[in-house]
């Protein structure tokens, strides 16, 4: 493939309010083929937001959006499902009472006149896990009986399911062990070697700096700095996030994760 | 388990623990559903013998199926309403609204009686949109709005009704009253029409356990053990044939109400297990902001189950008016709890998101078999309340013990 010419996806002046409180303001957000862009900041400051309305769960109330170039809307999850999108939500947004494969493909069932193809999607399912290597004893296992761990790699197996172009994925290792954890940033590494656009929001410093290319820092729903991965230390990013001057940032333990700052 | 590092490639073969749940895993989600077959024909064979064998006499099995008709029409909607988390209260007052709408089409605007159906169930789709609006798209929880509706159309319908409304036509009369015609004859005491259709049912249910068994196979999937699917095959074939015997020597041998809910059983069994609407009723039910973050259209779904069981509330006062051959204000009373009661005797959930067609199915059945079982030995119909409300908290009861002990919430 190469690389990209223009951005996969744009964001320009992005504005979101909710009664008084604005959660977002004149953001702009940009991801290329082949790139991991991690969307930082302390609690409130908009990144979930921003991943739900590049996920079609919200509609901005400003703002363009591109994707390849062409202006779109994504007024649902389906809209977004439809132009590429794939998203792994904070909550996970899993269904308990049904069984993996329906997870897999809730709303985007495989489908002919009437009839759902369930056994093409338990296969493609099948596939699916075995790619992850996932422990997940069967497609047919109820997502109830799943441990924490097991819902997330079927969260993340969600992302394998038609061919996105770009996936956000929302905290992905919130509540993983560390083994688990790195198997997710090994599949988001995949994910970019397939020549995909992620977008990862995490308050793990230690995981944004692993495995991303470019950190977009937000604060208090704007745009708060842009940094290449490589070449950004800490102490910028904690002061981008924290709003402070550098010196105050020097006070904050290295390697901290971000959560601690307040 | 919890500490599994699932996502590690080195996955390595299944533990003996996990092979065991995956030979088993498809049955385990359906042995609370066999649980609930094996009580009915307990509780059928307990009142064969108490009445001295006289509840399986063929017209009383007959009459069991035709009393209890408006039960299963309107618990097949119910439960779809209850696995996506809602509930229906008005449904009891729809039916006697439209059943007097109906009576009125035929005795003071001459319809004929198939327009007159028609008439109920359009009413009964405008009468769901109605109630769908307010759920779906306003936002409006369905317990407050079907309660408004349980008191509009009642009002409706004493409005309309007043008294009774008499329905002289007699082939309106006879969709409860009549059997398929059996023009095949009788072969001694059996009617062979009832014979065919029973026969046909015992190898479509064959022909189609075997397609879809096919089907896993040609997909590599794993597939039930063969003497489960011969059990299972078995136990279905006999049931239907038993069913078939009694009700062949019945004096019209198959009623059209049974006729009539097997389509709809079918169908909806079809709809709730095969379709995409009816996988996103169950994920509405198991967790809504997921299902609608996924992309499923959860307003529509909600809407639509709604004008669904809008027209099996029309049809329902089709039943009920054909069978009393009148229209009554009063008609329909109480049976938003009947139906209610069946879904939940037959494994829904008061959560949402778990239930079955065929649950509900066998819940109107065992209630029917409690009510008829009960009246032939001549029980005081108070005390038959009192039995029904204590098996209706004992099969919910049992429910959730039998879940706790699985393990899962």
């Amino acid at each position: 493939m190469g690389v990209a010419q223009g951005p996969l996806l744009t964001m320009h002046g992005i504005s979101k309010r909710f009664g008084a409180v604005e959660a977002l303001t004149d953001v702009d957000l940009e991801v290329h083929a082949h790139e991991v862009v991690a969307l930082i900041g302390d609690n409130a400051a908009g990144k979930s937001t921003l991943a739900k309305i590049v996920a079609g769960a919200l509609t901005p109330d400003s703002g363009l959006i591109e994707i390849n170039g062409e202006a779109v809307t994504i007024p649902t999850p389906a809209a977004a499902y439809n132009l590429g999108i794939a998203t792994v939500f904070q909550d996970f947004a899993l269904c308990e009472n049904l069984d993996v494969t329906a997870n897999l493909f809730l709303g985007r069932e495989m489908h002919g006149a009437l009839r759902r193809s369930d056994e093409e999607m338990e296969r493609i399912t099948r596939e699916v896990l075995d790619r992850l290597a996932s422990r997940i004893p069967s497609a047919r296992t109820p997502l109830g009986s799943l441990s924490a761990g097991q819902r997330q790699s079927v969260a993340i197996a969600r992302t394998l399911i038609g061919s996105p172009r770009i996936v956000v994925l929302d905290e992905p290792t919130a509540s993983l062990s560390v083994g688990q954890t790195a198997e997710v940033l090994t599949h988001i590494e995949r994910l970019r070697e397939m020549g995909l656009g992620i977008i990862l929001i995490s308050h793990n410093m230690t995981d944004v700096r692993a495995v991303s290319d470019r950190i977009e820092v937000l604060r208090l729903g704007r745009n708060n700095g842009s940094f290449v991965t490589q070449h950004a230390s800490y102490e910028e990013i904690i002061a981008a996030i924290t709003g402070a001057p550098r010196a105050d940032a020097l006070r904050h333990p290295t390697g901290a994760t971000l959560s601690a700052v307040s | 388990m919890s500490t599994d590092l699932n996502l590690v490639p080195t996955g390595g073969p299944l533990t003996k623990n996990s092979s065991w749940r995956e030979r088993f895993g498809g049955l385990g989600g359906n042995a609370r559903q066999y649980g609930i077959f094996a009580a009915l024909v307990v509780i059928i064979l307990l009142f064969q013998g108490m009445t001295g064998g006289r509840l399986l006499y063929p017209d009383n099995v007959a009459a069991l199926i035709n009393q209890n008709a408006y039960v299963m029409v309107l618990a097949i909607g119910m439960v779809m309403v209850i696995i996506a988390g809602h509930i229906d209260l008005s449904v009891g007052s729809v039916v006697a609204t439209i059943g007097g709408v109906t009576a009125i089409s035929i005795h003071d605007w001459g319809l004929s009686w198939w327009l007159a159906v028609l008439l109920a169930l359009v009413l009964g789709a405008v009468v769901g949109a109605w109630q769908g609006f307010w759920i779906a798209y306003v936002g409006i929880p369905a317990f407050i709005v079907t309660l408004a509706g349980m008191l509009i159309f009642r009002g409706l319908a004493l409005a309309i009704v007043s008294q009774s409304i008499p329905v002289l036509d007699p082939t309106f009369n006879g969709i409860m009253a009549n059997s398929l015609p059996n023009f095949l004859g009788r072969l001694g005491d059996a009617d062979i029409l009832t014979l065919v259709i029973g026969a046909l049912l015992i190898l479509t249910t064959i022909w189609a356990q075997m397609r879809s068994r096919s089907a896993l196979r040609d997909h590599n999937l794993a597939v039930e053990a063969v003497g489960v699917f011969v059990a299972k095959i078995v136990l279905a074939a006999l049931g239907i044939g038993v069913v078939t015997w009694l009700l062949s020597r019945s004096t019209g041998g198959t009623p059209i109400a049974l006729a009539i809910c097997a389509v709809l059983i079918v169908a909806y069994t079809f709809i709730m297990g095969r379709t995409v609407f009816g996988r996103h009723i169950y994920a509405i039910g198991g967790n809504r902001q997921a299902a609608r973050l996924s992309g499923v259209s959860t307003r529509s779904v909600d809407f639509w189950i709604f004008v669904n069981i809008g027209v099996l509330a029309g049809l329902t006062g089709v039943i009920v008016t054909s069978r009393l051959g009148t229209a009554l204000a009063a008609a329909g009373n109480g049976f938003e709890l009947d139906a209610i009661a069946a879904c939940f005797i037959g494994g829904a959930a008061v959560t949402g998101g778990i239930g079955r067609i065929s649950g509900a199915i066998v819940g109107a059945l065992i209630m029917g078999v409690l009510n008829q079982g009960l009246s032939i030995m001549g029980v005081d119909p108070s005390w038959t309340q009192v039995i029904k409300g204590l098996v209706l908290l004992l099969a919910v009861a049992y429910d959730l013990v039998s879940k706790r002990r699985a393990g899962t919430q």
